[in-house]
């Protein structure tokens, strides 16, 4: 590895620090007009998705990813059609802001998500949204290698496209560890911080993002509660939490407000003063009673998809 | 004899530095709490494949629980207070077992068990499982060192190492596998330890 490349990796995350302060406030804070959106009106649907896998029956062995098998490969693409919410992006990863992602794209356009992923890995590039990907020849390599992530070992199609996403979106938090080596899945290479999430979106899916929150500020947005629940109306949110208090890893005085975190809010309510969350993450939904003041205290971006083209 | 009180005072330091090193306080912290790590690990093992569920405490005094319970359809997560009866009667509402559990949190707490969780990996298409144990021992951090937390594996079945006692991925290929980003050393065949940052 180049001593450079050490130097980043061994000081990076003091320079992000430093960084996080000066670029927070030109974040994703702009808005896009949203128009009203209809949830029930998919791109493609999931027996057209299903048909398509059907009707190509097999795909030969990839030059390209040498590590996946066209069985198992075709078998994740199935399971994935079938079951969009069993997708897991791994334990220990920083995949979430990806899995949110094809979340969506699983949601609105299962067939286009499984042309995308039978041509990626038949031609090793593709194109997704006005985006195309040809992932660099490590990416290739290590699709199909990963292990000790849980569900995601046995996994390779969704390896290939995390990798994929995370080799080619490139934001700040990214400057310091652009080119993947082996563990990377794990470090700042591939992180997402909310600018990067929702350009993904943008570039990718056939949604319009309205987006409010950044980085190291939170959304003036009155009433997060009220306003979540206002937004749950108009389409798909998906929220950017500070984790280090919602799912706590170490007893510490001082926690950093820092989000670290994107999840598909599936449904918000309130009752008797809690407010109840479900929300999907790492293959599964997940519920979780907290108090408005908790709910205000973690939520530091509210990103609403809505399809495009919908009045 | 100013030498000699300077070799005696160099050789203190040393003993007290090795002494507070992460490999000894581990493989000694397991040999004197091995019963009880044991009993948590072969109690856990046991009431999570009847249903899955997390259990660990989220504060430095061990009065806070956080229970994650994971059913078919959804993941429950709850916060008590370790005297709370809400605890017991979540247990109950979802079937699980809430007297051996209850057992196994005050052992946890008796050891300073920060957190025990299952983690499912596989070895070649087959799964596997293993028990994560993470430890928040007294006065055992370095000063200035975020290094707080022993984490102890339980792996279902032998594993391999390096000569530095590294866990590696196989016999052949014998790369450094990490496990949540951390290298883990060797206790014995089937038990392992690394020094982290957090507890889970």
């Amino acid at each position: 590895m180049a001593p450079v490349n050490l130097f980043w990796k061994k000081y990076g995350r003091i320079l992000l620090i430093a960084g996080l302060l000066c670029c927070s406030l030109n974040t994703a804070t702009g808005t896009i007009p949203h128009f009203f959106t209809n949830e029930a009106n998919p791109t493609s649907s999931k027996e057209e998705a299903l048909r398509f896998i059907h009707e190509i029956k097999s795909v030969p062995a990839s030059k390209h990813w040498p590590n996946i098998d066209p069985g198992p490969f075709l078998e994740n693409i199935k399971l994935n059609i079938n079951d969009p919410m069993s997708m897991y992006p791994g334990i220990g990863t920083n995949f979430c802001g990806y899995g949110a992602l094809i979340y969506l794209l699983l949601h609105d356009d299962p067939l286009g998500y499984a042309r995308f992923m039978v041509t990626l890995y038949r031609d090793g590039k593709a194109v997704l949204g006005s985006s195309l990907f040809e992932p660099a020849s490590i990416i290739k390599a290590t699709a199909g290698t990963l292990k000790f992530k849980g569900e995601l070992d046995i996994r390779p199609a969704e390896q290939m496209f995390y990798l994929t996403l995370a080799d080619h979106f490139k934001g700040y938090v990214n400057i310091f560890n652009r080119n993947y080596d082996p563990g990377d899945e794990n470090t700042f290479w591939a992180s997402v911080n909310y600018a990067k999430f929702n350009r993904m979106i943008r570039h990718t899916l056939n949604y319009k993002v309205h987006a409010r929150g950044a980085d190291l500020l939170q959304p003036q947005v009155g009433n997060t509660y009220d306003y979540i629940t206002k937004k749950m109306k108009e389409g798909t949110v998906v929220l950017y939490l500070n984790n280090r208090i919602l799912h706590k890893k170490k007893h510490e005085k001082i926690k950093l407000g820092i989000p670290t975190h994107f999840v598909i809010l599936e449904s918000i309510s309130k009752v008797k003063g809690m407010i109840t969350l479900v929300y999907w993450d790492y293959g599964h939904k997940t519920l979780r009673e907290i108090r408005p003041e908790f709910l205000h205290k973690i939520v530091f971006g509210i990103s609403v998809c809505e399809k495009k083209g919908k009045q | 004899m100013k030498n000699k009180q300077l070799h005696i005072l160099a050789i203190i330091i040393t003993a007290v530095i090795s002494s507070c090193s992460p490999r000894v306080i581990s493989t000694k912290y397991y040999e004197e709490n091995k019963l009880t790590l044991d009993s948590i690990e072969h109690s856990y093992s046991r009431l999570y494949k009847e249903k899955p569920f997390i259990v660990g405490f989220t504060d430095k005094n061990f009065k806070k629980i956080s229970l994650e319970i994971t059913t078919d359809s959804l993941t429950y997560i709850y916060d008590f207070r370790a005297d709370e009866k809400r605890l017991t009667d979540t247990l109950i509402k979802y079937g699980l077992n809430a007297v051996l559990i209850t057992q196994m949190i005050s052992e946890m707490r008796s050891i300073r068990c920060t957190w025990v969780t299952n983690f499912d990996y596989f070895v070649e298409g087959e799964k596997k499982s293993l028990v994560f144990l993470s430890i928040k021992p007294l006065g055992l951090s370095r000063p200035f060192s975020n290094l707080r937390y022993y984490t102890i594996t339980y792996f279902s079945q032998k594993q391999y190492y390096d000569k530095k006692g590294r866990l590696v991925n196989n016999r052949r290929q014998r790369q450094l596998q990490k496990l949540n980003g951390e290298i883990f050393k060797r206790i014995n065949d089937n038990v392992s330890y690394t020094v982290s940052s957090t507890y889970r």
